[in-house]
């Protein structure tokens, strides 16, 4: 018994996902305690209950049953995403919400799960290879419906998510580095040459001396590649000086919310002088005073990190990116032992969704990334995110059970 | 080749996570541990607060850049709901001379905004209460002073219904302009103060201060890294000359009237007077409830603008406007003559003259102020043409000063007289009196001065305007304040009669309005006595100067004064005088003898 569950139980993700979940928790608990009297964490917790359900019946459903069926649940779940647009409320500005039996769901987040299970699928067919062009494009096709829809509720953060998981797919499955080159570079140049133009000219040596390591493949296209994202950084660049001042601050704003210490800054920095004031071993479970205060706003949604950044310090912080860590290094070991292609791409694609999440909501608490919507796996408060991602960790648990089979 | 999930593809993968997180660690290390010092001593237990710094209010600067208001330092009592002990309110309302009421009121009205910022309870405190409460302070922890501004009115004008005031903010309004206002904010209540509030204002600063779990303030945020610093606001440039605008303000004391004088080349206000008027000094501070009650139950009104909100016939000043109607659509010429036995009769009723004039053309009808002969002419051109001449020369609506508080007069047309007195049921009996400027019609000073510039411009209209321009010293941009304009258009002819005529009723013998004249200038006028079943009549002058390149028109209203002649005309003389020559020179027989040359006005 003991070894048949070492076999077929990843213990792994199991026990860094129950703790990140406590670690959640417990910054609702703390977060929103005197305000609601804790109707959030009994909520929550509730959730996670339901999350757990989730997860195991994830676990044990048949991979090849999941793989043949992946492309009708797709379809079907984008039917719910034009449902949100025909007859969803309004959040926060999107419309990104569907309310059934009085519960308010997210389609969009379980829409990722259906949307990478068709995109491993597809890829994973005998007769289609990643370096086909034709298959690509038709790889891309089913990306770019979830992804048109979403931006049409609009919700930018979650859309971008889509991309931040699809690009690493078509790099392990095998695309040419020219061709993914191809894709994220003007992306990166455009931002960086509306930062400044030192970072522009660092962006565009990278890019450089990325081209110049793949100069086996086509010089005259790398050449062309290389002027085309030239041109663009001038022409982004050019553009922007053009915006009327308002919205260059609004740019400017998103992409440095210091710059605005009363609006999206004013997060920023209560959340930086939150986790700041931790210190090395923080302030104390509940005793966190930016967390009591309530300075914080959507402190126990998307802000989640500055609590146990106060309440638990520097190694709070690093417990949490710890388990983090141990989840995606274990996702991508996951991706290289499995045996059969469609596990192995969902492995890489939930890993990178994972990581996406993580680098970028961290990344927005600690005043390193843009402030973009979007929630911390397992902690933020939410049902629809907890119960998505707690079936993503199920899904990898699966392709953990199934690793040996072709 | 198939490199599906090649162990170089993992390598990447794996390095770029591994980046991700090392970023992150670092940066945790960086604010917990290295900057943990900064953020944990100084900011452990540690929230920050936006507090506003309020800009400095813009000055005002009459038409040759004397100053007319500026700013002095006040003191104010700042009180901090959470450190305030409550039982000491009592001490506080006998410091302050203020109901312990109020000062509740105003601790609950903080409370509800935050308890941990300090609120304004009384401002302009004065040096005795100033000192009681620096020495008091022990006791009274939570309360401290804040130097603030106030209003100063730095030159002789008061200028009380034109400049306005700015009050603390109600909750009516505060509730209509939540993004930029907080209580206890300035806003400009009436007048200039009120119009152009967005410029005078300037931009709020905002700074950041820390506080601890507590929510004592322990002091700058970061040092005061993110505050931003507040914009003073802009200074209004007026087109309104101080001497003039005092002159004006004095030579109306202890009466009831009004004053306006525009500069009929492009609409610039002079002088805008109403008295009696108020001390705006009491609103620079705090305003003590009793003495807003007795300004607003004072019988002669002072705070109402008798400049731009008075509805008084304008007298015998409308028959311009008659003759005008009358020579331009041709109904008569200027030799059309009537013959005036000093009365004449309508009906079964007698409308008087006051002399008989004996047979008179337009000009000498306009000169003498004929009554007769405009009894006769309104039948004539009839009432439809009268109110659309009225209208056109901007009666019955509004003149568009930059002030809010105008009224727009009332000139009764077709319609006005089938509502009030039905269909049919209205005779020209009715209209004979309107031909003299009496009976329902009612105008404002500030039209009056409008009317009188359009007649000095022959039909060019400017719309009337306070203030010129308003930038500050330090700021390159200027903003002009734009005037609408538009030209009546009527014959040469037309406009040359009626001008002639008012030429004669100040410069030639038998004119009413005489005593307008000024020494050296031509002077062209007319006078108003506007009858009043309550006392003695209103007297109107309008005109302006000089004939032949006319550079002031102003109208004077006096309430319950008399003929026009006798009562407004020689405070209208006496102010185109001081403007056209920087001085009064008429008591100066050396000068008068000698070169006189009005100085150059712009």
């Amino acid at each position: 018994m003991n070894s048949f569950f070492k076999e077929y139980f990843d213990r792994t993700i199991f026990f860094a996902v129950l703790g990140l979940m406590c670690v959640g928790l417990l910054s609702i608990y703390s977060a929103t305690f005197d305000a609601y009297e804790g109707r959030d964490f009994f909520r929550q917790l509730q959730w996670a209950v339901l999350g757990l359900f989730a997860m195991l019946s994830m676990m044990l459903l048949p991979l090849r049953w999941l793989q043949r069926s992946a492309l009708p649940i797709f379809f079907a779940s984008l039917g719910l995403l034009i449902l949100v647009l025909v007859m969803g409320r309004r959040v926060y500005g999107s419309q990104s919400w569907l309310g059934i039996a009085g519960l308010g769901i997210q389609p969009s987040e379980f829409v990722k799960i259906t949307t990478m299970l068709a995109v491993a699928s597809f890829l994973s067919k005998s007769d289609v290879k990643a370096t086909d062009l034709n298959d690509l494009i038709k790889a891309s096709l089913i990306v770019a419906l979830p992804i048109i829809l979403i931006m049409l509720q609009p919700d930018f953060g979650t859309a971008l998510t889509f991309l931040a998981m699809f690009i690493p797919v078509l790099y392990w499955a095998g695309a040419s580095k020219f061709l993914v080159i191809i894709i994220i570079a003007p992306a990166i140049i455009a931002t960086a040459s509306i930062i400044g133009t030192t970072p522009f000219l660092i962006a565009l040596i990278l890019l450089g001396v990325g081209l110049w390591m793949l100069r086996r493949e086509n010089q005259f296209i790398a050449s062309l590649v290389f002027g085309t994202n030239v041109v663009i950084g001038f022409l982004v660049q050019m553009i922007y000086n053009k915006l009327p001042a308002y919205q260059q601050k609004r740019i400017a704003t998103f992409l440095d919310p210091n710059n605005d210490p009363l609006g999206a800054g004013y997060n920023v920095i209560q959340a930086k002088v939150a986790i700041g004031s931790g210190g090395l071993f923080g302030k104390g479970f509940l005793k966190g005073t930016q967390t009591q205060l309530n300075f914080i706003p959507k402190q126990w949604t998307d802000f989640i990190f500055c609590v146990p950044g106060e309440e638990f310090g520097f190694f709070g912080g690093v417990v949490v990116l710890g388990l983090f860590a141990i989840i995606l290094f274990h996702g991508i070991r996951l991706a290289s032992i499995t045996k059969n292609k469609f596990g192995s791409l969902i492995a890489i694609g939930f890993s990178s969704l994972l990581a996406f999440h993580i680098f970028v909501n961290i990344g927005m608490s600690v005043g390193l990334m843009p402030v973009i919507g979007i929630p911390l796996p397992f902690l933020s408060y939410g049902g629809s995110s907890l119960i998505s991602y707690m079936m993503i960790a199920g899904l990898l648990m699966n392709v953990y059970a199934n690793r040996k089979e072709y | 080749m198939d490199e599906f999930g090649s162990s170089e593809r993992r390598v990447v993968i794996k390095i770029v996570i591994a980046a991700g997180f090392l970023i992150l660690f670092g940066r945790l290390f960086q604010l917990q541990y290295i900057y943990g010092d900064l953020y944990g001593k100084e900011a452990e237990a540690n929230s920050i607060r936006n507090v506003s710094k309020i800009p400095i209010r813009g000055y005002i600067y009459d038409r040759k850049g004397k100053l007319l208001v500026e700013n002095q330092p006040a003191y104010t009592v700042m009180l901090t709901p959470i450190d305030f002990d409550t039982t000491k309110i009592k001490f506080l309302s006998k410091i302050l001379g203020m109901a312990s009421e109020e000062i509740i009121a105003r601790i609950k009205q903080a409370k509800k905004y935050n308890s941990f910022v300090p609120a304004r309870i009384k401002r302009d405190i004065s040096f005795a209460e100033l000192s009681l409460i620096e020495e008091y302070k022990d006791k009274l922890r939570g309360v401290e002073i804040q130097m603030e501004s106030k209003r100063h009115y730095a030159s002789a004008a008061r200028g009380s219904h034109m400049f306005g005031y700015a009050k603390e903010i109600s909750d009516a309004q505060l509730e209509k302009n939540k993004n930029y206002y907080q209580p206890g904010d300035l806003i400009g209540n009436a007048g200039l103060e009120a119009k152009y509030e967005e410029y005078l204002r300037g931009e709020k600063g905002w700074e950041f201060i820390s506080q601890n779990a507590k929510g004592q303030i322990i002091g700058t945020f970061d040092n005061g890294k993110h505050d931003i610093p507040p914009e003073a606001g802009l200074d209004l440039h007026l087109a309104i000359d101080g001497d003039v605008q005092a002159m004006a303000e004095s030579l109306l004391a202890d009466k009831r009237g009004a004053v306006v004088a525009i500069d009929p080349r492009n609409g610039g206000v002079i002088a805008l007077v109403s008295k009696p008027d108020y001390d705006l000094a009491t609103f620079s501070g705090v305003t003590p409830p009793d003495e807003w009650h007795a300004l607003n139950n004072d019988p002669d009104k002072p705070l109402f603008n008798r400049a731009t909100l008075t509805r008084y016939p304008p007298g015998s000043t409308f028959k311009m406007l008659l003759a005008l109607e009358a020579l331009e659509k041709g109904i008569i010429d200027e030799n059309w003559k009537v013959t005036c036995p000093g009365y004449f009769r309508y009906g079964n009723k007698t409308f008087d003259c006051e002399h008989v004039h004996g047979t008179v053309n337009v000009v000498d009808a306009i000169h003498k102020s004929c009554n007769v002969f405009f009894y006769q002419l309104m039948l004539k051109v009839g009432l439809d043409n009268w109110a659309e001449m009225g209208r056109e020369l901007g009666f019955g609506r509004l003149t568009k000063i930059d002030i809010k508080e105008e009224d727009t007069g009332l000139l009764p047309d077709r319609d006005y007289y089938d509502r009030v007195h039905g269909k049919g049921k209205w005779t020209q009996g009715y209209l004979i009196s309107l031909g003299i400027g009496q009976g329902e019609v009612g105008v404002s000073p500030v039209q009056m001065a409008n009317y009188a510039a359009i007649l000095a411009n022959k039909g060019h209209a400017f719309q009337p305007h306070i203030v010129n321009s308003i930038y500050t010293k330090y700021s390159k941009n200027k903003i002009d304040v734009k005037s609408d304009e538009h030209t009546i258009k009527l014959s040469d002819h037309t406009w040359d009669l009626v001008r002639e005529g008012m030429r004669r009723a100040v410069m030639e013998p038998h004119g009413t309005g005489t005593a307008a004249r000024i020494p050296g200038i031509q002077v062209a006028g007319k006078t108003g006595t506007a009858q009043n079943p309550h006392g003695k009549s209103h007297a109107w002058f309008m005109g302006f100067a000089p004939y032949e390149d006319p550079k002031i028109a102003i109208c004077v209203l006096v309430e319950n004064a008399g003929y026009g002649g006798a009562f407004a005309a020689p405070i209208a003389g006496l102010c185109m005088e001081k403007y056209l020559y920087g001085e009064i020179i008429r008591y100066n027989r050396i000068k008068l003898s000698g070169e006189v040359r009005p100085i150059a006005v712009n």
